[in-house]
């Protein structure tokens, strides 16, 4: 199995030497000095209504920081007006059967159950389609959420498609931002890409969202492995090999425009696409670079010319948050091990029931503990390793093969982050991303925080693949977490632990010596 | 212990001696790292073992207890171990918080040494 081969090529490559010896320190490759970026800010949400989020939630009435620490409003223009510029992302609304309709009347019953006003460029009929661009990831977020709850005078569905697009004529002669050259994005039916030019080496130039090659199948990749797929579901076409190269892609993107979506009567509701962030990593150029390994300020004085880029995950979470999560399958390389892990934990005196066994995790049957339940699906698959002792399962919860990975995740509950509160850490090292993720997200009513740690590296010029994941989930609501978790005893003991209280945020202070916006900008 | 894989043997041995050592004295923290490590916390770049040490004893409380909800430990293709923990800590007579840190292990001569640490207040209190 793939399990035994992972374990074997890796016990054979290192030697069990269990504890890491003060005196026998050597150093290791000195040219391995990596950069490192670290994130905390706020950014807007993506449309969620308020009543689901914790304090986090910032009004779209608010300023949006960026990541140069300026700050601008987001002023909503009337119609006609140019959008704000801030997010320089360009979607492309269609309505698939929109050439039946008036185009004010098509606009204003959109806008009627759209949370946010928006304001159509260039609306205009294609074939059978209505479609319109919009500016802004937000925006588009809240118009793909229309889908589904408008009818026209027929009763029949309007249907609304999100896509990312580059800027609609009118405005990319006006437009002179580098990101527009720099970041390239193709559709396919249900998912995304989002790939860079010029970027080459061996340096991760972004995350996520895979492009997927509609015309393979993904049903017969999975057969293959002889899994039961029944409750996986179909997810489109997926490419299991190496994504498309740029030609290919932008060949393919033209063609997928038009034939999209007139003549299918089942399709998913789409979107998802990441909106570049105003931080920015620096990547080089590796025909210009004497070592990819060094990045920094002091590497940058070497090279002459340093593009900017940087890494974006939110993508791999509204593909996690779309429902149908098959579409991280090209996010994870071949054999990539993933785990779960929750502090949860049913044998809380606090909530057990009576006659609850304790046996172990997978077979308690967490419908006894309603208060908790809603993490039960996690508990189910968590690998805490400080609270499993069975071998068995230990090894059962490291999923070890990307098929296995995404069977595992479609099966968590479904989830609604809040990209608007992310802290983020990485590291960059020979090619090697390391990444430390949380954010905070919706998941069955409860808010929960995801901490996911991972590990990636570029298979080609234009994707990442994620060799090791692990997500951490815990309870992120301030009334459950009031001393609901018993905590063990420290070696030292230690008479009562306070509760939780409000000050967290000064202690955190105390911690931090710069927060969030410490990046460092390197410009070409 | 016997029916672990090893990697699962070091990461806990790992992560125990490291918060035994960060509660006795933790300016022997240095000592687990390389001049190629990166420790980041809170965010905050430190490389080096004398970096590393140097934050170690810097930090504004006398003692500090680490206690653990969770860890997990996966092999990495390159031989390695990254290790995650999360758990609570108290530092002095300063409120609970919660934490979550990552451990990247790698054997050098027969030494698991670590290489990179990222360390993160948890964003919200948890248990």
């Amino acid at each position: 199995s793939i399990y035994r081969r992972r374990y074997n090529n890796w016990s054979e490559q290192v030697s069990s030497g269990i504890c890491p010896s003060p005196h026998q320190q050597q150093d290791g490759d000195p040219a391995t000095n990596g950069t490192h970026m670290s994130t905390r800010v706020r950014y807007t949400p993506y449309a969620i209504p308020p009543c689901h989020w914790r304090g986090n939630f910032q009004k779209q009435d608010q300023v949006q920081a960026n990541m140069e620490g300026e700050q601008k409003p987001p002023e909503r223009k009337m119609k006609g007006e140019r959008q704000d510029e801030t997010s320089g992302s360009w979607f492309k609304i269609i309505i698939p059967f929109g050439i039946k309709y008036e185009e004010t009347w098509l606009l204003n019953l959109i806008q009627g159950q759209c949370s946010v006003p928006f304001t159509p460029v260039e609306f205009h009929y294609e074939k059978m389609q209505a479609q319109f661009f919009v500016e802004n990831a937000s925006i588009a977020f809240a118009l793909k959420s229309v889908n589904g709850k408008i009818w026209d005078e027929n009763n029949e569905t309007v249907s609304v498609f999100v896509y990312p697009s580059d800027a609609p004529h009118s405005v990319q002669k006006e437009l002179m931002s580098e990101k527009v050259e720099q970041t390239k994005v193709m559709q396919t039916q249900d998912y995304l890409l989002i790939a860079s030019s010029g970027l080459l080496g061996d340096l991760i130039t972004h995350d996520i969202a895979m492009v997927l090659n509609p015309r393979n199948s993904m049903a017969a990749s999975l057969q293959t492995h002889g899994k039961n797929i029944s409750k996986v579901k179909s997810a489109g076409e997926l490419d299991k090999s190496k994504s498309l190269q740029p030609e290919e892609m932008s060949a393919n993107r033209s063609s997928l425009c038009t034939a999209f979506p007139d003549k299918s009567t089942n399709i998913r509701s789409v979107v998802h696409y990441v909106t570049p962030w105003d931080s920015e990593l620096c990547l080089m150029d590796s025909q210009e670079s004497p070592s990819p390994t060094s990045i920094g300020i002091a590497a940058h004085k070497k090279l002459p010319t340093c593009k900017v880029r940087r890494v974006d995950q939110a993508g791999y979470y509204l593909i996690y948050d779309s429902g149908d999560r098959q579409g991280l399958l090209s996010a994870y390389h071949d054999e990539a091990c993933f785990s779960l892990t929750t502090p949860f934990n049913p044998k809380d005196p606090a909530l057990a029931a009576p006659g609850n066994t304790h046996t172990g995790q997978t077979t308690t049957s967490c419908s006894l503990f309603s208060p908790r339940s809603s993490l039960c699906e996690y508990f189910k698959e968590s690998r805490n390793l400080k609270k499993l002792k069975d071998p068995s399962l230990r090894v059962q919860l490291l999923k070890q093969t990307k098929c296995d990975i995404v069977r595992s995740l479609c099966v968590l509950p479904k989830t609604q982050h809040d990209l608007s509160f992310f802290v983020v850490d990485m590291w960059f090292q020979t090619g090697v991303l390391l990444c430390v993720a949380e954010v905070e997200g919706m998941s069955q009513d409860s808010v929960r925080a995801f901490t996911r740690t991972f590990i990636a590296t570029p298979v080609s010029n234009y994707s990442l693949c994620i060799v090791n994941d692990e997500l951490f989930v815990r309870d992120a609501s301030p009334k459950e977490t009031q001393s609901t978790f018993s905590i063990p005893v420290p070696t030292h003991s230690c008479s009562s632990w306070p509760t939780l209280c409000q000050k967290q945020q000064e202690v955190v202070q105390t911690f931090s010596t710069q927060s969030g916006m410490n990046l460092q900008w390197l410009q070409k | 212990m016997g029916d672990k894989p090893v990697w699962e043997q070091i990461g806990s041995t790992f992560i125990q001696h490291y918060y035994q050592l960060f509660y006795n004295d933790r300016t022997q923290l240095g000592a687990i790292y390389i001049d190629a490590s990166c420790v980041m916390w809170e965010g905050q770049q430190f490389q080096g073992k004398a970096a590393i040490g140097e934050k170690s004893s810097s930090l504004l409380f006398q003692k500090i207890q680490h206690s653990i909800t969770a860890q997990d430990h996966q092999p990495t293709p390159d031989s390695c171990i990254i290790s995650m923990v999360a758990g609570q800590l108290k530092a002095d007579e300063d409120p609970i918080m919660g934490f979550h840190q990552m451990f990247l292990l790698k054997n050098i001569n027969d030494a698991w040494v670590c290489t990179n640490d990222m360390f993160r207040l948890a964003l919200h209190n948890f248990g």
